[in-house]
């Protein structure tokens, strides 16, 4: 039987060897697969985890695209697809705006994060997307990412040169009994703006890993959203490093759980110079025997003054048998900054759904309505047009999701 | 025509009973008007009323038609043709009046349309549609936001709780004016607590209902505003 290790190296063997990546496969090899112990791994179901599992993808899938897939690409300005994280096609053209793929590279950051070396060594490619400097690009642009019965490590730039603008979207979907390990990178030049949204759809059956890191450069600023359904295991960590003053980060991440999903939400905002701000905004919702946890870290250089970072998660309890954790963490070096945060864990409010009914709507109707109205508001960082489509869509899950009213 | 009747109404507030044995009688397309000072019980009838959950009946009976509302959830009491405008609308954040409404019954055909009819009619900004449910709102907004709801759902019978407390002069023009337009477009009942009488000036009542210590103490024509105006509610306490 060939394991994992066995197609992973000759997977190395046929990039010829790139230094780099064999740097981070041998990284991995030494450090080794987490195992719950540690305590940042302490709420993912590892024991279930097997590599040997899963086998390398190999970009020769050529997947038909789902019906939501379809709705998001007919609305966007320029299409990128991948498979697997391999890059498939780009469709459309949009001025200052351009696609294209270089070796991945490993970080020293990801030493000790045995999954995002995976991806270091294993990805097909880093696939960058450039907005030009000072190019404001009204368009959505989306990027399509399917995910086949594969061990997938999709890596992702995306690059916006000084007082540009742009609105991204990425979708994930496909993914049955999937292992997918995305990376991603997102720079922000001086005075630049994106407004990035992630629609996770993945199969239920999936380990869903990804790690991302904005970088925020100065006067920049980040709007961020991380809209998770799909996975077995969903873990999605997002960090943001402000580089310079006047750099700004808006991040909302959002999850529903059901089955027997485990949600792992990590951030960390890290705060390296003074009048920085960060707004992070986390909510889930668990059904079922789904479990969240949410951790989250401000983090505060000595001498960053007047940084502004604020953190708020609210969890929606479904069924009397799910479980939501929250774990905010500071880490402040500095006495004169503004620093908030605020947690709660409960069911869905009962005079608002009183109000509803009030005026004639059914219990479930009512339900469902402020459940998605829960989802409504992390939203607003999507294209109006593109909303729509990932409303409805996060309608019809919930309309299969149950819910007991404790 | 449609009938009111609420009779014997008794109703515990956490633990403490608040409505003493409360009766009412009102048709379709009248106005009642209850007044009463603070801690009378107005309130009260108007949430145990509409099922709030703090609110426990003991005994007394409501009906529309016959039909007794003490026995039905708060969605069917609503589908049986009564509407709660409440003092503090609440804010539902994430969903859309247009989902509210087309959830509650309304037909999605042309609804965004006569929304935006609606709410001119009560001067309300048609952008303010657009927003989650009273999230955001001025207490004047919402008041017409309010009416906007109604006038969608037409139910037989509106109950107005405080619907003058935290309204400009304008505002509660523009909130009385639809409702009595309401009593004569649909024929609705409506049933407006208040402990103002400013409110008289923009809605013409059939009848006036004095409140005290959870019970109707006395019901007259629209002369008994006047009587309250000079007297106040102290000839009409008792304990």
């Amino acid at each position: 039987m060939t394991t994992f290790a066995d197609s992973a190296r000759s997977y190395l063997d046929a990039t010829t060897g790139s230094p780099s990546r064999t740097q981070a496969w041998d990284a991995f090899t030494t450090l080794g697969l987490p195992t719950t112990a540690d305590e940042v791994w302490r709420y993912a179901p590892l024991v279930d985890f097997d590599l040997d599992h899963f086998t390398l993808a190999t970009g020769t899938a050529s997947p038909a695209p789902s019906p939501l897939a379809v709705a998001l690409a007919e609305r966007a300005g320029l299409v990128v697809r991948l498979v697997d994280g391999f890059l498939c096609s780009v469709e459309g053209e949009l001025a200052g705006v351009s696609v294209s793929t270089v070796e991945s590279q490993w970080s020293q950051k990801y030493a000790s994060d045995a999954f995002a070396l995976l991806n270091c060594a294993l990805a097909p490619a880093s696939v960058v997307v450039s907005v030009a400097d000072g190019v404001n690009v009204t368009a959505p642009i989306v990027i399509l990412n399917t995910i086949t019965t594969a061990a997938a490590f999709p890596q992702i730039r995306l690059a916006l040169g000084r007082s540009a603008q742009a609105s991204i979207v990425e979708y994930l979907d496909g993914g049955v009994d999937a292992l997918v390990v995305p990376v991603s990178d997102y720079d922000l030049a001086e005075n630049s703006s994106l407004q990035l949204s992630t629609y996770q759809r993945l199969d239920t059956s999936a380990w869903h890993i990804a790690r991302s890191t904005g970088h925020v450069g100065r006067d920049a600023r980040l709007r961020q959203a991380v809209i998770s359904i799909g996975g077995h295991y969903n873990r999605s960590r997002n960090d943001a490093e402000f580089l310079a003053p006047g750099a700004e980060n808006e991040l909302r991440t959002t999850f529903l759980g059901s089955g027997d999903q485990v949600h792992d939400f990590r951030t960390r905002q890290f705060h390296r110079v003074g009048r920085t701000r960060s707004t992070l905004l986390s909510k889930g919702a668990v059904a079922d025997h789904s479990r969240s946890v949410y951790t989250g870290l401000i983090e505060i250089e000595k001498g960053a003054k007047r940084t502004d970072a604020r953190q708020t998660n609210h969890n929606l309890l479904l069924s009397p048998h799910a479980h939501a954790d929250s774990v905010p963490n500071l880490d402040i070096r500095e006495n004169d900054v503004m620093c908030a945060h605020a947690s709660s864990v409960g069911p869905l409010d009962e005079l608002q759904r009183w109000y509803l009914e009030s005026r004639g709507v059914s219990r479930p109707d009512a339900e469902r309505l402020m459940i998605q109205g829960f989802f409504n508001e992390m939203l607003a960082t999507l294209p109006a047009e593109l909303a729509s489509v990932v409303e409805r869509d996060l309608g019809e899950v919930l309309q299969l999701v149950e819910i007991v009213t404790p | 025509m449609s009938v009111l009747s609420i009779s014997g109404l008794r109703v515990d507030v956490a633990g403490k009973e608040v409505l003493k044995g409360f009766d009412l009688t009102m048709s379709s397309g009248e106005v009642h008007v209850i007044m009463g000072p603070n801690g009378s019980g107005k309130s009260t009838l108007a949430h145990a009323i509409a099922g709030h959950p703090g609110y426990q009946v003991r005994e007394g009976s409501v009906r529309i038609d016959g039909v007794e509302l003490l026995d039905l959830s708060p969605t069917e009491r609503a589908r049986h043709g009564l509407f709660l405008a409440l003092q503090h609308p609440m804010e539902v954040p994430g969903v859309r009046p247009v989902d509210l409404l087309a959830a509650a019954g309304a037909s999605r055909v042309d609804l965004m349309a006569r929304m935006r009819d609606e709410a001119r009619r009560v001067e309300l900004r048609p952008d303010v549609l657009e927003r989650f449910v009273n999230v955001d709102l001025s207490g004047g907004e919402r008041k017409r936001a309010e009416m906007v709801q109604l006038a969608i759902l037409r139910p037989k019978f509106a109950l107005l709780d405080e619907i003058d407390s935290g309204l400009d002069v304008d505002a509660l023009g523009a909130v009385a004016r639809r409702l009595q337009e309401a009593t004569l477009e649909w024929d609705c009942g409506v049933l407006a607590i208040t402990h103002f009488r400013r409110l008289l000036h923009e809605l013409t009542p059939t009848t006036i209902h004095v409140v005290s210590a959870g019970r109707v103490v006395a019901t007259g024509g629209p002369e008994l505003a006047e009587i309250l105006e000079r007297d106040g509610y102290e000839p009409f306490r008792i304990e």
